[in-house]
């Protein structure tokens, strides 16, 4: 018996148990005591074994309780004192890196350009030349066009890869996938079956005012899709307003009618066409020399719709990728897939 | 002449629309079941900015940014309805008070809790 204490209480888990009661001896004892005089009362092997048989069994469950009540205590111990000390590193390191951080922008402040300083560069020859040459350099009328698309195209690309890569990473969290022969999981059914419960599903007065309004909603996203060089607006908003007409065809028209035109090839076919499509001409254009240099692409007369370069395949490759992944987003979050 | 007719025109519209929506918020704030506030939410949405719009389409310096208003009432007229339509279908559709029917006073009461 004593053997076996010693077994019991060298278990790694024990020493835990102890290291947490502050070397307390949490061994049950008094069943030791108990058994141990049992014992010395038995007088058959019969009776032994069957008590031994007890024994285990009473054991285990005492180990299982154990541990349990270790389970409970680890918790108890991370909900009080252990938040405590984790809180107090945490307010330590927040407050360290708070001034480290206001040190750092302090510094930066002070070698900053006084305010209205003709030398800041808020106020030097960059904004000048956007202002003074963009519509030579870049053929666009708007000149936040100019701006964003051309001076600037490296940072819209990176833009339209986040968007892309937000859309992977809603695909990969919310899409609910069939089984690999065709037959749907239990969770797509729950959601099918809300689906069918709670939106609108042919609706007459929603189709009526769908049918009217999507085709308008339409020709106006692309409008502003492809007028982006001449006036304000641009592939994002144009592509936001595009996926919204695609969202309100969704909604009075279900996902049978919308599949038909617009399923996950659709979508990876369409971003990845536009991205790349972006990624290339912005390459072009670089190797060339970018900003102003001569690249082959005519700019054509400023104020005419074909004009201005690469701006405006670049308007219609963002507004492709804006609009697939706004529907897709809300696909995705209704009902968990297309 | 016609410069007071039209700043006449435009100031009643533009003060009738602003009560139109006043009484809307406060209908908001006072109902307490779905279907009332909705019914005050969109009479706001719907005659207080048609009266709005209707104001500024009258002080509209050319004929063509008063059209663009008169299609900005218009999709407004399309979008605010019907999605009070939808949204009151959605509460008939799970609220359980509309599933037992006829309704009786206490039913209602019931339900506003």
């Amino acid at each position: 018996m004593s053997k076996r204490r010693s077994d019991w209480q060298s278990r790694p888990q024990n020493r835990v148990r102890q290291w947490f009661h502050n070397g307390f001896l949490a061994l049950d004892d008094e069943i030791i005591n108990q058994v141990t005089k049992e014992t010395l009362r038995m007088d058959s092997d019969s009776e032994m074994d069957k008590h031994q048989e007890m024994l285990d069994s009473h054991r285990h469950e005492r180990t299982l309780a154990l541990e349990r009540l270790d389970q409970y205590n680890i918790q108890a111990w991370a909900n009080t004192r252990g938040r405590k000390a984790l809180s107090r590193i945490y307010v330590t390191i927040s407050f360290v890196l708070a001034f480290v951080m206001i040190f750092f922008l302090l510094r930066t402040v002070a070698t900053m350009p006084r305010f209205s300083d003709p030398n800041a560069p808020t106020n030097n020859e960059v904004m000048a030349r956007y202002i003074e040459k963009g519509l030579e350099e870049t053929g666009a009328v708007n000149i936040v066009a100019g701006m964003i698309l051309d001076y600037r195209a490296f940072d819209t690309l990176g833009e339209s890869t986040v968007l892309f890569i937000a859309a992977s990473a809603v695909l990969i969290l919310l899409r609910i996938d069939r089984r690999k022969d065709g037959t749907p999981v239990q969770e797509l059914i729950a959601a099918e079956s809300d689906d069918r419960h709670y939106e609108p599903r042919s609706d007459r007065i929603l189709q009526g005012s769908a049918k009217v309004l999507v085709p308008i909603i339409f020709l106006f996203g692309i409008y502003i899709m492809l007028n982006g060089h001449l006036s304000p607006g641009g592939g994002f908003s144009g592509g936001s307003i595009v996926s919204a007409g695609l969202i309100l065809y969704l909604d009075s028209f279900g996902f049978e009618k919308a599949g038909k035109f617009f399923t996950y090839k659709t979508f990876s076919w369409v971003s990845f066409l536009s991205l790349s499509f972006y990624a290339i001409a912005k390459t072009y254009s670089f190797y060339c020399g970018a900003n102003g240099l001569p690249s082959g692409i005519p700019l054509g007369t400023p104020g005419a719709i074909l004009s201005s370069g690469l701006i405006l395949p670049l308007n219609i490759a963002v507004g492709l990728v804006v609009a697939c992944t706004m529907y897709i987003f809300y696909a995705l979050f209704r009902k968990g897939g297309l | 002449m016609i410069e007071w007719i039209r700043f006449i025109l435009t100031a009643g519209f533009l003060i009738s629309g602003l009560l139109t929506l006043l009484t809307a918020v406060i209908g908001v704030y006072k109902f307490d079941y779905v279907l009332n506030r909705m019914h005050a939410a969109a009479m706001g949405d719907t005659l207080g900015l048609l009266f709005c719009l209707l104001g500024l389409t009258v002080s509209a310096p050319d004929i063509w940014t008063a059209l663009k208003l008169l299609l900005i009432i218009t999709f407004l007229w399309f979008a605010s309805p019907v999605s009070s339509h939808l949204i009151a279908r959605l509460e008939v559709t799970i609220n359980p008070m509309w599933h037992q029917l006829p309704l009786t006073p206490d039913s209602l009461k019931e339900d506003d809790e």
